[in-house]
């Protein structure tokens, strides 16, 4: 195979976006495809320990068998062609990468973002993940001195298999969903992180220090385990859009919420457009636990994402806020699952979405409360912003309630921002852009309260930045 | 009865225009290629389509002159009217046909097999034209094949008629299979009601009941079906119904709902005017092991139309209900207001109550909402009639008697309620405490 | 330079049917003008399209602030340009608040890169709510939404007395008000009267104008304004109804 081929055929190099080199020695390179030998030779780069060899090999069958969601899901789920997929890179054959070799848009983006100029350095290459690395360093020192665990997905199996070998792929099985089954045979990075007893960490735990202390893969995989009365935050690609030109991201992450314990994880979601996401979330809170999701997905080309709790001990509490933008060539599919198994266990779905040009969002709901159960609770709410005639929403929520005192309310609603709204505004003095803006800032504020300030005041950066040219 | 159906023999006359046996083979081609539903598909999820079987069911022959009379005497809910007819397992037992002063403005008002002789024309444009896509089309191909019975009203332009039209279709043989249909046909600017009865003769005659109901409503017509199902408890029932509504036209449907083993509903709802105006309410109260299977679907093909759909379902014992419901606002639908509402109200543990209310929207300009609620009586609300020394049973009947009354209400019939409410308190009162 | 708002032989039309057919105006710095007349009779219309509401056809005519004609500007470059319309139906913008949103009004006007100062800003809004007898709590309820009449109409001078505009055109800012609020509203009102600013108040009752005593008081018909007088014009229409109006000048009009 010649260079050029190659090229071709690794989809994650976008040749009009980057230059990417591959060295030419392709003795740690997976190939494209995905086969047995693919699987025993991430296992083999990574040292795997038998069980998980095992594992990965396992799902690898059962990705094979499992039929794409072709009855419900996007039609262009139909395009992804496993075939031509690049599975592992390993650190030799990284993709070189400086910030000139950022693409442009991006590169916009951070600019106006204001991304501090350190984060720059870090996401264009070698010397800034010295930095980083340092900073990584110290934190996790804080860390350590508390019993905190934070290490990738590998060094978490093979140092800490007591800890993290009961609660890996339990809270998601293997056979979950075709993408789920993609994940557990060809995982590599993520964060995995244990949280002991009582320990409740101020500070929130970010995505970034571990991409840079490791390769973060297309297919990570995150298991985070909060210990009884402990607490923590997660965040995932805050301040960092993530600039990969891989067109598949298929990520699996798993929280266990152990008796009394707080986790709540923060995604905002900026892949650049022609990357597909699909991604299986899914925690477990036990009795007096809380998970809580806050999901926000702008970017990507299609996003297939639906975050769940299983509600497993009594007075467990499951939340997910989500927000989801959808501009012209983008479908937002996402939605939340809550699966009450306990009693006294509450749950809260909040979806707004927003649809620009031909852009489309969807949301898909599971409520699940089954006959043993008694005062169980959940509250829906999903609203769309349609700001072009040719823009499209959908809902699609399913919900079964049985049992004694269980409430469920589910409410949907489709609006737009009326010619008579943007003409009051622009009377006093707002341009059209800027009265959209506000109009569809205010439409997700009383959610974006919610969240902690920096992502609210980012998303409302990126909204605006979406918005522009959407008007006229 | 796949046996019995191999060939539609079983139909109206030989004389049956071509048009028809076509239709008749088409549809029970379909029937025949078609597979039972499967638990995996969409159209029926949550179903319990495991336990659906239509074997053994077949068309009987008319029963005899005394059950139809005995029947005819039972048809008594609404006693002021335009017309009546009365089916025992598709066989006529009475036809009260319309006045002379009708009949002069060109209203026809005949049983299936008469307009399709005395009014071709309008029958081949009309009669079996309009399929579910719900996910009973084999169902439907069944219907086409074998139906006989049923009513067809035809109000022309202009003319508007206040009194309801009755149709009630009985089951009453053995193991009988029915295939009742009603169609309805109001040109621009009239105005008619219908009201489609379907009961049992007994509570023990097992049955299989396939209807049809096809309303089509021109411009500024005003169309008022109301629908009664209270079929016994060993009655396996499909209601396969479509409301066509031109620019401007009104239809109200309401549906009250208490009876059969397991009844599935099909209702389409598609706007083709602008401006037209369609209700689709509903009420059922679930009992034992009753399963109630609504899929209800709105279309909006055309702007400033509105659409409102409310389903309520009280629950009891082990039954179960299924709501799915989409509303589909096409291209370049703007300024639609279309709203749909499940409510469900659970008043025993075991009994499971599913919502899938959808939203498919391609046109911005639009007020679209749904509402999915389940729950159980409000104990703040009862220890407050209780408070005012209401006993528990007593405050619980009020309660969940007045969750009825939304939909009973917009019957508009004062007979027609007040009978309603009475058949209702007599069946459940006992069972609510 | 000319300092007054002038609209010159205006014919306006709306779906082809012609609602201002030849309007003329003036309106001076430092007065008030009353603009009267029954419903139906285009004043709404007039207000919309001097605020560059683009439902409308101009089919001819200017309007002119300061002698510059504003007619095709964007309703965001009008409103820089001086004019504010106090809306007859302020509009409820869900989840922006108020504070907010004449924060993002007062940023719009200043040169880019320049930063509205929060101090002062909160300051001078508070002070003007104050004022109007408005909680400050309002500040952080979403626009418009959920107020009452009162509330709306008391929320668009508090815009106004913000916004600082140099003409100001008042449509209908009488209805649904109680006496209490009128009264209210009108005292912010003429708390801004002055010799740079002028105001066209539009209503239908006479009521207003015992609050908000006008310079100058319009009577208008079928699109046009067919007499004008002072302030006891006011009380003559509120005595003798519009049906003198339709009977003095339909026959003149037509």
């Amino acid at each position: 195979m010649s260079d050029t081929d190659l090229q071709d055929q690794a989809i994650q190099v976008d040749t009009e976006k980057g230059n990417f080199k591959y060295p030419e020695n392709y003795e740690f390179d997976a190939g494209v495809g995905l086969t047995e030998d693919t699987i025993k030779y991430i296992s083999d780069v990574k040292d795997d320990p038998d069980w998980v060899r095992e594992f990965r090999l396992k799902a690898l069958e059962v990705f094979q068998k499992k039929p794409m969601p072709t009855k419900w899901a996007d039609k262009d789920l139909e395009n992804i062609d496993f075939d031509k997929i690049r599975y592992y890179l390993s650190k030799g054959q990284q993709p070189a990468r400086s910030w000139d070799d950022v693409p442009d848009d991006v590169k916009e983006t951070f600019e106006r973002l204001g991304i501090p100029e350190q984060e720059r350095k870090f996401l264009a290459g070698v010397e800034a993940q010295f930095d980083s690395e340092a900073s990584y360093s110290r934190m996790k020192e804080d860390l350590e001195k508390e019993g905190v665990i934070f290490v990738g997905s590998s060094e978490g199996l093979a140092k800490y298999p007591e800890i993290f070998k009961p609660y890996f792929g339990k809270v998601i099985p293997t056979a979950d969903n075709k993408f789920s089954a993609l994940n557990s045979a060809a995982f590599s990075g993520g964060s995995f992180i244990y949280v002991p007893k009582g320990v409740k960490l101020k500070q929130p735990l970010q995505a970034y220090f571990r991409i840079n202390a490791e390769n973060f893969g297309q297919f990570e995989r995150t298991l985070i385990i909060a210990d009884e009365d402990s607490e923590i935050t997660y965040m995932e690609g805050c301040t960092a859009p993530k600039f990969e030109t891989a067109t598949l991201h298929s990520a699996v992450v798993e929280l266990v919420a152990l008796k009394n314990a707080k986790i709540q994880y923060i995604t905002v979601q900026n892949w650049s457009s022609n990357v597909f996401n699909l991604v299986t979330k899914r925690g477990m809170a036990d009795e007096g636990a809380e998970v809580k999701w806050i999901d926000c997905n702008i970017g990507s080309r299609l996003t297939m994402k639906y975050p769940g709790v299983v509600l497993k001990g009594k007075g467990a509490r499951g939340e997910v806020l989500s927000i989801a933008l959808a501009n012209d060539g983008q479908h937002q599919d996402t939605g939340a699952k809550m699966m009450h198994l306990a009693d006294n266990t509450t749950s809260n779905i909040i979806s707004k979405s927003i649809s620009i040009g031909k852009g489309r969002s969807t949301y898909r709901g599971q409520v699940h409360m089954p006959k043993h159960l008694k005062n169980c609770k959940n509250n829906t709410e999903c609203d769309a912003l349609l700001i072009n005639t040719n823009s499209r929403t959908d809902t699609y929520p399913a919900i079964t309630t049985r049992g004694q005192n269980n409430t469920v309310q589910h409410e949907a609603s489709v609006s737009k921002v009326s010619a008579e709204q943007i003409f009051y505004m622009m009377q006093r003095g707002l341009s059209e852009g800027e009265a959209m803006s506000l109009a569809v800032n205010g439409f997700v504020n009383e959610l974006m309260k919610a969240f902690p300030m920096e992502y609210s005041v980012e998303l409302k950066r990126l909204i605006d930045m979406e918005m522009e040219g959407s008007v006229g | 009865m796949n046996t019995t159906l191999e060939t539609p023999t079983n139909t109206l006359s030989a004389k049956e225009p071509s048009w028809l046996a076509e239709r008749r083979t088409a549809g029970l081609d379909q029937f025949k290629k078609l597979a039972m539903p499967t638990a995996r598909a969409e159209e029926w999820r949550f179903a319990s389509v495991g336990k659906l079987s239509i074997d053994n069911f077949n068309p009987v022959a008319a029963p005899s002159s005394a059950t139809l009379d005995a029947l005819t005497e039972r048809s008594n809910l609404v006693s002021d009217r335009a017309g009546l007819m009365v089916y025992v397992d598709d066989a006529p037992a009475n036809f009260e046909c319309i006045g002379p002063e009708l009949a002069k403005q060109g209203v026809i008002y005949l049983p299936i097999s008469e307009a399709v002789e005395q009014h071709p024309e309008l029958m081949e444009k009309y009669f079996l034209q309009e399929s579910t896509e719900l996910g009973s089309q084999k169902f439907f191909g069944l219907h086409a094949a074998t139906v006989k019975a049923g009513a067809v009203l035809y109000v022309p332009k202009g003319v508007e008629i206040e009194k309801p039209f009755v149709n009630y279709y009985w089951t009453s043989g053995s193991r009988a299979a029915v295939f009742p249909h009603t169609l309805i046909i109001a040109e621009d600017n009239s105005k008619a009601s219908v009201v489609d009865i379907f009961f049992s003769e007994t509570e023990e005659n097992e049955a299989l009941n396939i209807s049809v109901s096809n309303i089509h409503a021109g411009a500024n017509a005003h169309v008022f079906r109301k629908v009664v199902q209270d079929w016994n408890e060993k009655t396996v029932s499909f209601q396969l119904d479509t409301t066509v509504a031109d620019r401007d036209a009104q239809v109200k449907n309401v549906a009250v709902n208490i009876g059969a083993e397991r009844a599935r509903f099909e209702n389409q709802t598609r706007i083709e005017g602008a401006g037209a105006d369609v209700k689709m309410y509903s009420l059922t109260v679930a009992e034992g092991t009753q399963e109630f299977d609504q899929r209800t679907f709105q279309t909006h093909n055309a702007p400033n139309a509105v659409s409102d759909l409310l389903y309520k379902n009280a629950l009891l014992d082990n039954s179960r209900t299924i709501f799915s419901g989409l509303i589909k606002v096409a291209e370049g639908s703007q300024q639609t207001d279309a709203y749909q509402t499940n409510r469900n109200l659970l008043l025993d543990p075991s009994a499971d109550a599913n919502a899938l209310p959808g939203l498919e929207i391609l046109a911005n300009d639009v007020r679209c909402s749904h509402g999915a609620t389940t729950g159980n009586v409000d104990k703040e609300e009862l220890f407050y009639m209780m408070q005012r020394g209401i006993p528990q049973r007593v405050a619980m009947q009020l309660m969940v008697f007045g969750f009825f009354e939304e939909v009973i209400e917009k019957i508009d019939s004062e007979e027609l309620v007040e009978n309603l409410r009475q058949l209702i308190h007599q069946k459940f009162s006992g069972k609510i405490s | 330079m000319n300092h007054s708002l002038e609209v010159k032989n205006l014919h306006v039309s709306i779906d082809g049917q012609a609602i201002l057919k030849g309007f003329n105006l003036t309106v001076p710095k430092g007065e008030v003008h009353a603009l009267m007349g029954p419903n139906g009779t285009g004043k709404s219309t007039l207000a919309k399209v001097m605020a560059g509401h683009e439902d409308y056809t101009v089919e001819s005519g200017e309007v002119l602030l300061d002698g510059v004609n504003i007619l095709g500007q964007e309703p965001d470059e009008i409103s820089h340009a001086g004019l504010f319309l106090a809306f007859q139906y302020p509009m409820e913008i869900p989840g922006v608040s108020i504070a907010n949103f004449i924060r993002a009004a007062k940023q719009a006007r200043l040169p880019e890169g320049e930063e509205i100062n929060a101090i002062e800003y909160y300051k001078d809004l508070y002070a003007k709510m104050d004022a109007l007898k408005m909680d400050r709590k309002f500040t952080a309820r979403s626009l418009n939404e959920g107020f009452s009449g009162g509330e709306k109409k008391r929320c668009e001078i508090l815009q106004m007395a913000m916004l600082d505009p140099k003409y100001c055109v008042m449509d209908e800012t009488d209805s649904g008000l109680d006496i209490d609020a009128l009264r209210i509203v009108s005292e912010g009102v003429n708390h801004m009267r002055s010799e740079d600013r002028a105001f066209l108040v539009i209503t239908h009752y006479q009521r207003l104008l015992d609050y908000i005593v006008p310079d100058v008081v319009h009577v208008m018909f079928d699109g046009r304004i067919v007499h004008s007088g002072d302030k006891e014009l006011a009380k003559e229409l509120e005595i003798k109804g519009y049906d003198w109006v339709k009977e003095a000048f339909a026959t003149a009009s037509a």
